[in-house]
């Protein structure tokens, strides 16, 4: 075995996103596990790695719970690999995959194939299953063997089971393994056809609208379900006003709720489809400035638990094409602290840690998996930012094997510097 | 010449450029009376008609316009079914760039689409149907066959009456004749309505506007652009949406009938109505639009190559 080099980080606002704090500490690492957390240690002997981080942000290693990675079925797009090696970029070192590849993460071997694969990519991948096989939303998948197989969770992201009776047989089901229920909030019919958000600009640029009540009903129907499941649901890329109010309500209620946002739906409205930029052409559709704001509101009473990228990469012969045609979504883990960063703290006045918090401990309490903080003993995942640094984002910054991100021509904060991803430098770029 | 390079939507026209498009179709209009109507301004030009959507009238009017003009016309017609993934379009316009052409007049049944294509090409480009969005042409053309009739816009009552949601037609319409000061009133059932259409004067029935406006600007039912059917039935759609004889008498002195055909004889204009002889006959100015529409064409060919 290679030994790693040991590294000490010295002087960096550390943050500590459980408590919303931070502090100016250094943290030793040997061989890969955190050693130390203190003031002012001193390099002990030759071969220690030194990061000065004076003036930089040392955070936990962040956690991106809705991410993309083709693989397999759509190697072209991305691999476990390839998106790995993005994730790191981003300062993300946990991401969970979503099982719609080809064939499905439906069978226990699926998800085996994604656990082995993330031994030996740059950051740790977890496996989300798929709730119904084949997410075709008929009949439920193996979800204790998947469970036992190393799924964190269980989702038919892409799609929305539209069946009610089913749907609450999986929420049923779900509370014996204890993971939640990842859920994309669709109803088909509603949205059939639909291009963009319904509005305004639906109208103006006479694209087919996707109405608020396509994702609002299925969050209804589902709090409901949920409530008389008791099953732990989590709503994915949240993205209407309307779904806020609701989440808001259910988890007074003591429903047991959570629901994240992507930082395309904080960053843009549907103002930006003027240009017919493919983009921006996601699901659910970047909706209106009003849910804009109510989102951005969310995000900051707490409705709202994290902030997820739904990386999503596509060819450049999906989005070079009409709006019609092209694919939906737009890659996002290069960019989700940055996108994030520049809307949530530098427009919308929330702190470093509170963002933080988003983006580390929350997804990891919904998961239930240890990752998000730093840990004495543990194995070091740390992510070095310098949040100075301001950038207009180019296509050919992306490393990812696809290049569809809607945040291309943005001006963008917070950089990531280092990232120390399983005990090892994975990233450098100072 | 025109303040931008291409023709994408009314939307980058300013007053200018809609009132050089106008003086200057009144003198293309008198060579379409000539003997012999041709005249060698565009000579060397070559005018390419790339039509992705069936057209019989929009490329027939620019063909000609472009061959009274002298210019070299180029005809490219692919069936919506034959060339669908918009990679092939791409490739398409890689083809025709490397031929030298000087223009490019783009239909295409996505939305969106002629503006892709300006992003590609360093060529004008006009927009002669793009889906749902836009046909800018076809409201210049409308705008003119007002100016003769009436000779000024402002105040103009118009109402729009149909399937307003599917409409390019509408849409470019609206934006123009808001440009020039009209006043617009959509004539629509709520399946034809966006979910919001607060920001728009909006009535129900034919019944409601008929007697009060100058302009019944009746749109094409058209069902190959609906991605449901959800309006009940032709017979509804007669009763409180369509023109027949009784309705077309009750207009006001004075007031026209347009569409930007083809007409569904029968669904929104009754034949009758159609085929109407005598005085009434002067309302319904279907085939003017036709005729001004070459020279409108001319004018913004001209304009833009000239």
């Amino acid at each position: 075995m290679v030994k790693e080099k040991n590294i000490l980080i010295k002087g960096g606002r550390v943050i500590d996103p459980e408590k919303r704090k931070e502090s100016v500490v250094d943290i030793f690492i040997k061989d890969g596990i955190v050693e130390k957390i203190d003031k002012n240690i001193g390099t002990a002997g030759g071969g220690t790695e030194v990061i000065d981080a004076a003036g930089l942000v040392v955070s936990p290693g962040f956690v991106d719970m809705h991410v993309h990675l083709r693989d397999p079925g759509f190697e072209d797009e991305e691999t476990v690999e390839s998106g790995a090696l993005a994730a790191v970029k981003g300062g993300i070192t946990t991401v969970a995959c979503m099982p719609n590849t080809n064939p499905p993460i439906d069978s226990e071997h699926a998800v085996k194939y994604i656990m082995e694969k993330s031994h030996d990519v740059a950051c740790r991948v977890l496996p989300v299953a798929a709730m119904t096989k084949g997410q075709k939303g008929r009949s439920i998948t193996e979800m204790g063997l998947l469970s036992q197989a190393g799924a964190v969770g269980f989702s038919d992201d892409g799609k929305c089971v539209a069946d009610a009776r089913l749907m609450y047989e999986v929420m049923r089901y779900s509370i014996q393994f204890g993971l939640p229920l990842i859920l994309h909030e669709e109803d088909l019919r509603m949205s059939e056809c639909g291009l963009v958000h319904e509005g305004k600009y639906s109208t103006i640029l006479g694209l087919e609208g996707i109405s608020r009540l396509s994702d609002d009903l299925m969050i209804a129907r589902d709090i409901m379900l949920a409530q008389r499941s008791e099953a732990k649901i989590h709503i994915t890329h949240l993205s209407t006003a309307g779904g806020v109010e609701m989440i808001g309500k259910a988890k007074k209620k003591g429903i047991d709720i959570t629901c994240d946002v992507t930082p395309h739906h904080l960053f843009f409205d549907d103002s930006v489809l003027t240009t017919f930029n493919t983009n921006f052409k996601v699901k659910p559709p970047i909706r209106s400035s009003e849910d804009r704001e109510a989102l951005v509101e969310g995000v900051k009473s707490g409705v709202i638990d994290a902030v997820a990228s739904d990386h999503a990469p596509h060819l450049d012969t999906e989005k070079n094409t009409t709006f019609k045609e092209a694919e939906f979504g737009t890659i996002g883990l290069e960019t989700l602290f940055s996108a994030s960063f520049t809307k949530l703290c530098l427009k919308e006045n929330m702190s470093l840690p509170e963002l933080i918090a988003l983006i580390t401990c929350g997804p990891a309490k919904i998961l239930n998996i240890d990752a998000g903080k730093i840990e004495k003993g543990k194995t070091a995942n740390i992510t070095i930012i310098d949040n100075e640094a301001e950038k207009s984002i180019k296509r050919e910054d992306f490393i990812s094997k696809s290049k569809n991100s809607a945040f291309i021509g943005q001006m963008l904060s917070g950089k990531i510097v280092y990232t120390i991803s399983k005990g090892k430098l994975a990233y450098i770029n100072r | 010449m025109l303040s931008k390079k291409s023709l994408l939507d009314i939307e980058s026209l300013d007053l200018e450029d809609i009132k050089l498009i106008l003086s200057n179709t009144d003198s293309f209009l008198e060579i379409s009376k000539r003997e012999v109507k041709k005249v060698p301004t565009l000579r060397g030009k070559t005018v390419f008609n790339l039509f992705f959507e069936v057209s019989t009238r929009t490329k027939t009017s620019f063909e000609i316009a472009a061959k009274r003009l002298s210019a070299d016309i180029i005809n490219f017609s692919a069936a919506a079914s034959s060339i669908r993934k918009g990679e092939s379009v791409v490739d398409t316009l890689k083809t025709i760039l490397s031929m030298k052409v000087d223009i490019i007049i783009i239909r295409h049944s996505d939305s969106g689409t002629a503006r892709m294509i300006d992003g590609f090409v360093n060529v004008p480009v006009i927009n002669a149907g793009d889906g749902k969005h836009q046909h800018p042409t076809q409201a210049l053309l409308d705008l003119y066959t007002i100016k003769k009739r009436f000779g000024d816009f402002k105040g103009l009552k118009v109402a729009i009456v149909g399937d307003f949601i599917d409409s390019r037609v509408a849409r470019s319409d609206i934006s123009l004749f808001e440009k020039m000061g009209m006043d617009i009133t959509i004539v629509s059932p709520t399946m034809f309505l966006p979910e919001d259409f607060s920001e728009l004067k909006v009535r129900y029935q034919i019944d409601d506007v008929i007697e009060d406006c100058d302009i019944l600007y009746m749109l094409r039912m058209q069902f190959e652009r609906q991605d449901r059917k959800f309006y009940p039935s032709i017979m509804e759609y007669n009763r409180f949406l369509g023109l027949d004889m009784e309705r077309l008498k009750r207009m006001k002195q004075g007031s026209i009938v347009m569409h930007p055909g083809p007409v569904n004889r029968g669904i929104e204009i009754s034949d009758e109505v159609m085929d109407v002889g005598g005085k009434l006959a002067e309302r319904v100015v279907i085939e003017e639009q036709v005729t001004y529409g070459v020279a409108v064409r001319m004018a913004i060919l001209y304009l833009i190559l000239g």
